[in-house]
C-alpha cells in the first residue's frame, strides 16, 4: 500500500516535471532559452521514472534495462544539449568562439581593449 | 489502468507543445523540440511496458534511446553549417 502510494507520487512529480518543461520550451523568447527545459526533461524526470520503477518493481531484468535506457538518456543529454548550443552559435556568427562575430565584422573593439 | 499507464498517457499530452513548437518555431527550434519528443518517447516506451507488464518490450526504450543520441548529434551537425 505504502509502495503504490510511493510510486504515484514519483510518477506524478515526473509527469508534472515533464509537462512543466514542455510549456517552458514553448514560452521561452528563443532558442537558448529553450534549451535550458530541455535538462529537466532529459536529466530529472527519468531519474524519478526509474525510481519509481525500481520501488514497484525490484531488481529484476525489467528495472535493469529500464536504468540502462534512462543512465543513456541521463549521460548523453547534456553533450546533446551542448551540440545544439554550439550549433544555433555557428549558424548565427559563423564560428562558436567568443570574439569572431567581432572579427568577422571588422570590430576591433574599443582602444581602452588594447594593452 | 495502473498508474504506469495513466503516466504515459498523461508524458504523451506533453508532446503537444512540443508538435506545436516543431511546426511553427524556427528550424533550431524543431531541433530542440524533436530532441524533447525522443527523450519523452523513450520514456513513454518504459511506462507502456511496465504498466502491461511486458518484460520484453523494454528493449524498445534502450534501443530508441541510443539512436536518440546518434541522430541528434547527425541533426545538430548538419544543420550547424549546411542546412
Amino acid at each position: 500500500m505504502i509502495r503504490n502510494v510511493f510510486v504515484d507520487v514519483i510518477l506524478a512529480a515526473a509527469v508534472a516535471l515533464v509537462l512543466a518543461s514542455t510549456v517552458g520550451l514553448l514560452a521561452m523568447r528563443d532558442t537558448y532559452q529553450r534549451v535550458h527545459y530541455l535538462t529537466p526533461l532529459a536529466l530529472v524526470a527519468p531519474l524519478l521514472l526509474g525510481l519509481a520503477i525500481l520501488v514497484q518493481s525490484g531488481s529484476t531484468v525489467s528495472s535493469s534495462l529500464t536504468w540502462l535506457a534512462l543512465v543513456f538518456i541521463v549521460i548523453t543529454g547534456p553533450f546533446l544539449s551542448h551540440a545544439t548550443i554550439r550549433a544555433i552559435r555557428i549558424r548565427e556568427t559563423g564560428d562558436w568562439r567568443l570574439g569572431a562575430d567581432a572579427e568577422a565584422t571588422g570590430d576591433a573593439g574599443s582602444p581602452g581593449d588594447q594593452p | 489502468m495502473n498508474a504506469f499507464v495513466a503516466a504515459a498517457v498523461a508524458m504523451l499530452v506533453a508532446i503537444v507543445p512540443c508538435g506545436f513548437l516543431l511546426v511553427r518555431g524556427t528550424i533550431m527550434d524543431a531541433v530542440v523540440a524533436y530532441e524533447a519528443i525522443t527523450a519523452i518517447a523513450v520514456m513513454v516506451l518504459i511506462l507502456l511496458a511496465e504498466g502491461f507488464r511486458r518484460s520484453g518490450e523494454f528493449e524498445l526504450p534502450v534501443l530508441l534511446a541510443v539512436l536518440m543520441f546518434g541522430s541528434g548529434l547527425v541533426f545538430v551537425r548538419l544543420l550547424e553549417r549546411w542546412l
